[in-house]
């Protein structure tokens, strides 16, 4: 069975997850832009985060400066998009490449250690609470907060017309929607997330690693998947509860199978372990719908 | 008032697919006109009204909607002057979003758009108002997804959107085309009904000569990309489709061997 620690220690991954889905769902479902910049404005979050810290920072503002770094590469990637009219996946992927050796000039090394140095957690811990709760507290406030502003701006007008863009964009046009500063705005928010969520990844870990944002991306889109074959994001609120559930749960599912010693699976089968259970998020919804209309015929 | 004087475009400029669409199109709409437009297959009347929509940039000529010049202008520019509706229901709104939200991005058409809520409570009466001149029970919808209306219930919230903000010009493009006779009939009286109430000017393409006779003010003929002939008023009076056909014959010296032309 799941210790307590691996339980806690899955929700709080979870819940950083959480915000990599919010940005994953601006950029895949709201604008329809497959975008995998993520895998590098993850770590470029972290590595901005930690060099501001271990140069002396306030916590907090080291963490802002990664959103916004976050921001500025996923700015880049929508405008090679719209500006240059590159293919929205190759310019992603383009930004992505182009951050790993941003991240390694960032960081001047590799990996930059936290363990000695005041984060945004380390006020927390005089709270009284136990070590391995606290990061899941904090973790927790920081999602609501993003999903009250998230869900109040895609309520918003200029939200709207975010959605109207991905949705139909000769429409949005023709209503009077820029729908290339909408796609800028979109990605660079969408980035935001993610870096925010690579910082305070790389607070909890006690480290910002170059190679942290591999498969970020699946991660997130697992986490994605599966929230909304749980939760059928019919309105902004559900899809953003998908977002956050779809990510503990996938976390916890992997803690799950990874603890569950009758499976006899280890560590270097999380990749197989990740597409399975992205594959049954998929599979799982039509196979719901097909037994339950089964089920009203013959009750029929 | 909408004027163009003298538009060319050529697509596909230096291939061997190149096709001048529009070959000096020149024509002005007069404030409170509602003019019907006509022609074959690649007469220019698709690209004519994406040219004045900004959907295409001409190459040459001039575009002027009340006084400004919008030549170069791109389309979310010109949105405040220019209403549309286009000819695939499904393009005009959008599926995944509420109607009162398809309405709310509608009334901020070419405005600045802020944070404040989209669908507002003053919002509501004038929703309602206008859903329920529809006569489809959709006033009680508002909150339902765009989604779940047919064909022609979405042809007509498209026309209404068009028409909750002021605009210099509407354009239909063939917008009952896709629809069956019947939703067909409804929305072009329900595109009769809202352009007399409100004094509209609009251009309408059509298909049908008999419609773009029986509709309107104002009829124009398009073929290779230039107008043929514009009739209004009097000469227009009582004129069918084989006067129409006439004409043109005599204007070009060429006999129309669209089928397509003549039917409806």
């Amino acid at each position: 069975m799941l210790s307590e620690i691996a339980f806690y220690g899955a929700v709080e991954t979870g819940l950083i997850y959480g915000l990599v889905a919010f940005g994953i769902y601006i950029s895949f479902r709201v604008l329809d832009f497959p975008d995998l910049t993520v895998d590098g404005s993850f770590p470029l979050g972290a590595a901005v985060a930690a060099v501001l810290i271990i140069s002396g920072w306030n916590p907090w503002i080291a963490t802002g400066a990664a959103v916004l770094a976050g921001m500025a590469a996923g700015a880049v990637t929508a405008m090679l998009n719209v500006k240059l009219n590159i293919l929205n996946l190759l310019a992603s992927i383009l930004t992505m490449i182009a951050l790993y050796s941003v991240n390694l000039r960032i960081m001047g090394r590799p990996n930059v250690a936290l363990l000695t140095e005041d984060t945004v957690l380390t006020p927390w811990y005089d709270l009284g609470l136990a070590y391995h709760q606290v990061p899941v507290l904090l973790f927790i406030l920081v999602v609501i907060v993003a999903f009250i502003l998230l869900w109040r701006f895609m309520k918003s007008e200029t939200g709207l017309a975010m959605r109207a863009t991905g949705a139909n964009a000769r429409m949005a046009r023709a209503q009077g929607i820029a729908t290339g500063g909408m796609i800028i705005l979109g990605v660079a928010l969408s980035n935001g997330l993610v870096g925010l969520a690579g910082a305070l990844f790389a607070q909890s870990q006690g480290a910002a690693d170059v190679t942290m944002g591999v498969g970020v991306i699946v991660i997130g889109l697992a986490s994605l998947i599966g929230g909304e074959a749980v939760i059928t994001p019919s309105t902004v609120v559900r899809a953003l509860l998908a977002c956050v559930f779809g990510a503990i749960i996938y976390r916890l599912a992997i803690a799950f199978a990874l603890n569950a010693d009758v499976l006899g699976l280890q560590a270097q089968d999380l990749n197989l372990i990740t597409a399975v259970l992205v594959t049954l998020a998929i599979v799982l919804p039509g196979v719901r719908t097909s037994v339950m209309s089964k089920l009203s015929r013959k009750k029929a | 008032m909408i004027s163009a004087s003298d538009l060319r475009l050529t697509f596909g400029k230096g291939t061997p697919l190149e096709n001048p669409a529009l070959r000096g199109m020149s024509l002005t709409v007069n404030q409170g006109e509602f003019v019907t437009v006509i022609g074959s297959n690649g007469a220019g009347k698709s690209t004519f009204l994406n040219a004045l929509a900004g959907e295409v940039m001409v190459d040459s000529g001039e575009i002027i909607v009340d006084n400004t010049d919008v030549t170069k202008l791109p389309t979310h520019k010109r949105a405040n002057r220019v209403a549309r509706v286009f000819q695939d229901p499904l393009a005009g709104t959008c599926e995944g979003l509420s109607i009162e939200e398809n309405l709310a991005l509608a009334i901020k058409r070419g405005q600045r758009r802020g944070l404040t809520a989209a669908v507002k409570k003053q919002y509501m009466e004038k929703f309602r108002d206008s859903l329920s001149s529809l006569k489809l029970g959709l006033e009680n919808r508002l909150g339902d997804k765009m989604g779940l209306l047919s064909g022609g219930q979405r042809q007509a919230v498209s026309l209404l959107m068009a028409s909750l903000t002021p605009s210099s010009i509407l354009l239909l493009d063939e917008h009952t085309a896709a629809l069956d006779p019947k939703t067909a009939a409804f929305v072009l009286e329900l595109t009769e009904k809202i352009i007399e109430e409100q004094k509209l000017t609009a251009l309408m393409v059509t298909h049908s000569m008999k419609q773009a006779l029986e509709v309107g003010s104002r009829t124009v003929m398009l073929h290779q990309g230039q107008v043929v002939f514009d009739i209004a008023g009097k000469e227009r009076e009582g004129l069918e489709v084989k006067d129409l056909l006439g004409l043109f014959e005599k204007q070009r010296g060429l006999s129309v061997d669209d089928d397509s032309l003549l039917l409806g």
